[in-house]
């Protein structure tokens, strides 16, 4: 390597050297009276450099320098094919920068590989005293706990709000090494009332005021003290882009924690599991819990990674995903690489006589070839180039959407260096794929162009036909997202969402520690807002469909038959006049009543319920035992319809309801719904009234049911937005390349066709001529697609909702009618331009 | 190629045919070529196209070193020497060089 760089640096010298020489040897042969020598001067010294190496790179550069200037000459060919390939390029990689911030971005503390999420006895929130006595265990460097959703009232003087709050143990900055933008993070021996504010919630609501470290902010009624702020590219351990407005430590009695450890240096995943099984074990006979045994199932997963893609399903689920959208984009990309090579194809036919003059003068074939393929590359990469500006503004314009999310979440992108070796490698292989095929055509062709053959046509016809073909792939992909999206949008979620509104109430902890006091709240809202003008049915519930979900797992005994299931279902709590409110119907028995306050226990299942544990046999009267001790009777009094609880999309769940007033509610964030005869969106204001005026201190959000179950649409959303436009790329990509063959083919047989209307051909048979070629090369590009696609769609099962299949009918159907009017569009302007040919100039072409 | 009424050399004797010439002493490019001219009895020629690429080769190679000097009309010349190298070359190149011509010979008288 150094003597390569030493012999550039020697270039000229050597360069000079054999001038010299060779002058010298001339002059010698001269003065002896030998003939002059014969041989090319400029071939020998090629050939002697040729030994030095550097002739190769001292090539690349002319070609460079002569690529640029030949193609400054043509700047329409260089408009259209770096946007084609900077659209091609910047989708892909926009997508690539977003599957790298939700899959490989690294948490923001120090050393992120050492530290691994920690699930004792099946739990992910365990009691701060638990994680105290691991981390006295020993097994770990560090240990430290984290409540991810949590809300606190903040009031800014003016009015009270809930914002997102992540409680964390003291230990939790330090332990982990948390970079801080100002100040400090939490300390172990700091007082409870300390707080760390996150970047973006800093900026928005503190206007970017360095100040405000050592002061204090109003939470939930107390003063507590701005230690730091965080840096604005702060990253989550949950990742994902989740990013909680405030850092507080754990202060209400009870609140479960999740726990993350820091691994000791040199220790294994499966050591560490063994060490904490060991430290579980002990637990349960210190701090023994009544359902459930610390160690039974203790698992260590890494928290950054590969390793966090295998072990979690979420992050699988959307490797998955991003996986796909990277082929289909890939696709979209070679289509774009397809309409520049057919470009460069149609350039190469029109630069024969200049390559065919470089070869008879002695340039290798090699040579050539090389010296084409540096334009692809300069063409190439001067659309990555775009391509990347483009990823930049889309991925800018991304981190500024709101999504409808019941969480915060911020993305963070950033054109790292692995965004920016991604954009490189599609450079080069776009590079490839778009010049190789005209390069090695334009130089065979050339050798044969003694004969003085018209260049064929085949190839760029193929190119077009295999163009045609990855579109049909694409688009059947976009169009089945479509058709998710209108079928999920047409799916029943089982109540009425359009009549809804739904309210939320944080109330201050330390005012509403007991039962009592909660339930007092409850029934003064439920009865204040039954008497708003236009609300008819207000329910209050632990959990809103698609917003929040508790799936329990428990065994029930029915003792009437003796029969004994093991039952998994989504459950709930609920005040009697949730199914009114909801419009959920009641199909058998009764709806809860003010009389279920917990003297007899008695529970609402829905018909899958009944369809799966009570085998579609009567269910209203029956008993079962369950409960803590597995003995405490629970008689079912109604049974209701299904309704959905995460996504719109997922098959029917077994749901059980139980009445509020039975259940002992541990949480100060209390929901409601009501239905409305008037428009929903009018009531907002008078319910946000009625909260206010019960609790001033609570913090509250009102919002109609619709605008709040955006989360059930996203996938689908996402899924037809991205896929859909994809699709739509790709067509008209495909579009421009087959009318640039049909346009470039008219052009040539403009001769044919003046002769056959000389001979009395009608614009009918030349319209149907041109018209014929274009359908011949769609109709069998389509075919070739359809059936590749058939098979190559079929893993897209995965993501599509019930009841729509990847080999769809009306799918391909749609897809295939498309492709036809893409074929007559696109030999539109040809067929005009046939249609024109005068027949006497045209016999005078050429 | 145009015709030339001399002998083609074969591929890979130029290199064993300089390195013997070079054994008498350093020698810049055009006394190479005519040396060689001279000791084959004016039947072997060497172009020029193919004397300075070979001399390339063999330079990058090691098997020769070239310096620049003073030539016998005081002309500045790039002369060429033999290394220990080249020596061990061309003796390996000669018995490969002997035993190829023997055999060669053989087939032919028969």
């Amino acid at each position: 390597m150094r003597g390569l760089f030493l012999k550039l640096l020697r270039r000229r010298h050597l360069h000079r050297d054999l001038e010299r020489e060779l002058a010298f040897h001339r002059e010698m042969a001269a003065a002896q009276g030998n003939p002059v020598p014969l041989g090319n001067p400029a071939v020998i010294k090629e050939q002697a450099l040729d030994l030095w190496r550097f002739t190769f790179l001292e090539n690349v550069w002319r070609d460079l320098v002569y690529g640029a200037r030949s193609l400054r000459r043509s700047p329409a060919l260089v408009v259209s094919t770096v946007l084609s390939l900077a659209l091609g390029i910047g989708v892909n990689t926009t997508i690539f920068s977003l599957a790298v911030e939700f899959l490989f971005s690294e948490p923001s503390v120090s050393n992120s590989r050492s530290i691994v999420s920690v699930r004792l006895g099946g739990n992910s929130h365990v009691k701060p005293e638990v994680i105290e006595f691991v981390r006295q265990g020993g097994v770990f460097a560090d240990v430290v706990g984290e409540r991810e959703e949590s809300f606190v009232n903040w009031n800014d003087g003016t009015q009270t709000r809930p914002i997102f709050g992540m409680v964390t143990t003291k230990n939790f900055f330090t332990a982990l090494g948390v970079p801080m933008a100002y100040g400090r993070g939490l300390l172990p021996g700091d007082p409870d009332e300390v707080v760390v504010l996150n970047n973006h919630f800093w900026r928005k609501h503190f206007h970017s005021d360095p100040s405000i470290v050592g002061r204090s902010i109003n939470l939930d009624g107390k003063a507590y003290t701005v230690v730091g702020v965080l840096p604005a590219q702060h990253r989550t351990l949950l990742g994902f882009g989740f990013a909680p407005d405030v850092y507080l430590p754990y202060f209400i009695e009870d609140t479960l924690l999740a726990i993350y450890a820091r691994l000791k240096p040199g220790m294994s995943i499966d050591k560490a599991r063994a060490g904490v099984t060991l430290v579980a074990k002990r637990l349960d006979t210190v701090l023994p819990e009544p359902y459930f045994k610390y160690g039974t199932s203790c698992e260590v997963k890494p928290v950054s990674g590969f390793a966090r893609i295998k072990k979690q399903r979420e992050a699988l689920a959307l490797g998955l995903f991003f996986l796909m959208l990277q082929i289909v984009l890939g696709l979209v990309l070679l289509i774009a690489c397809a309409n520049v090579a057919s470009l460069l194809l149609a350039r190469a036919a029109s630069r024969r006589q200049e390559i065919a003059v470089r070869l008879s003068l002695g340039a290798s074939r090699r040579r050539l070839v090389q010296q084409l393929m540096v334009e692809s590359l300069l063409l190439s990469t001067v659309g990555a180039g775009f391509g990347l500006a483009l990823a930049h503004i889309v991925a800018t314009l991304l981190t500024r959407i709101r999504f409808p999310l019941p969480f915060p979440l911020r993305l963070q992108f950033s054109l790292d260096w692995r965004v920016a070796t991604y954009a490189t490698c599609l450079a080069i292989i776009a590079t490839v794929v778009c010049g190789l095929l005209p390069a090695w055509q334009s130089v065979r062709e050339s050798i044969a162009s003694q004969s003085k053959r018209e260049p064929k046509l085949r190839l760029r016809r193929a190119l077009v036909m295999a163009q045609v073909a990855t579109s049909v792939i694409v688009l059947v992909t976009g169009s089945l997202f479509l058709r998710n999206l209108l079928k999920a949008n047409s799916i029943s979620p089982g109540f009425d969402v359009r009549h809804t509104l739904r309210a939320e109430a944080h109330l201050p902890p330390a005012r509403y520690e007991d039962q009592q006091s909660k339930d007092r709240y409850v029934d003064q809202i439920l009865h204040e807002l039954a008497a708003v003008p236009g609300i008819e049915g207000v329910a209050a519930a632990r959990i809103l469909p698609f917003t929040d979900q508790a799936t329990r797992g428990q065994g029930l005994k029915f003792p009437d038959t003796g029969q004994n299931v093991h039952a998994s279902f989504s459950w709930n709590a609920v005040t009697p006049e949730y199914f009114r409110a909801m419009s959920i119907p009641v199909l058998q028995g009764r709806s809860f009543l003010i009389s279920d306050d917990g003297e007899n226990n008695v529970a609402i299942v829905n018909q899958e319920f009944v369809k799966r544990y009570l085998a579609n046999q009567r269910a209203v009267g029956r008993v079962f035992l369950w409960g803590p001790d597995g003995n405490t009777p629970c008689q079912i009094v109604g049974v209701v319809g299904n309704t959905k609880t995460l996504t719109i999309g997922e098959d029917d769940r077994p749901q059980l309801y139980e009445p509020l007033a039975q259940i002992n509610d541990d949480r100060t964030r209390i929901q409601f719904v009501m239905k409305s005869t008037l428009p929903p969106v009018m009531q907002l204001d008078p319910v946000r009234g009625v909260l206010r005026r019960v609790e001033p201190a609570a913090g509250t959000e009102v919002a109609t049911l619709f605008s709040s179950i955006g989360l059930a649409f996203l996938p689908s959303q996402v899924g037809a937005a991205l896929l859909g436009s994809a699709g739509v790329l790709g067509l008209l990509l495909a579009t421009i390349g087959l009318y640039g063959v049909m346009v470039y083919s008219v052009e040539r047989r403009t001769r044919e066709i003046g002769l056959r209307v000389a001979v009395g051909a009608g614009q009918r048979n030349i319209l149907r001529m041109v018209l014929f070629d274009s359908l011949k090369i769609t109709a069998m590009g389509s075919a070739l697609g359809l059936c590749v696609a058939l098979v190559a769609t079929r893993p897209l099962a995965l993501f599509l909702v019930q009841g729509l299949k990847p080999a769809d009918p009306l799918t391909f159907g749609i897809v295939a009618v498309i492709l036809g009017l893409t074929g007559v569009i696109a030999a539109w302007g040809p067929v005009r331009r046939a249609l024109a040919i005068d027949p006497m100039s045209a016999l005078r072409h050429e | 190629m145009a015709k030339s009424s001399y002998p083609t050399l074969l591929q890979g004797t130029l290199d064993l045919l300089i390195l013997h010439v070079l054994q008498r002493g350093p020698m810049h490019g055009y006394a190479i070529a005519q040396t060689i001219h001279l000791l084959s009895d004016e039947v072997l020629k060497v172009e020029e196209g193919s004397l300075y690429p070979a001399l390339y080769r063999l330079e990058l190679d090691g098997a020769i070193s070239a310096s620049w000097g003073v030539s016998e009309n005081n002309r500045r010349a790039k002369y060429y020497e033999i290394t220990e190298r080249g020596r061990k070359l061309v003796s390996e190149q000669q018995n490969t060089w002997n035993r190829l011509s023997l055999a060669v010979q053989r087939v032919l008288a028969r």
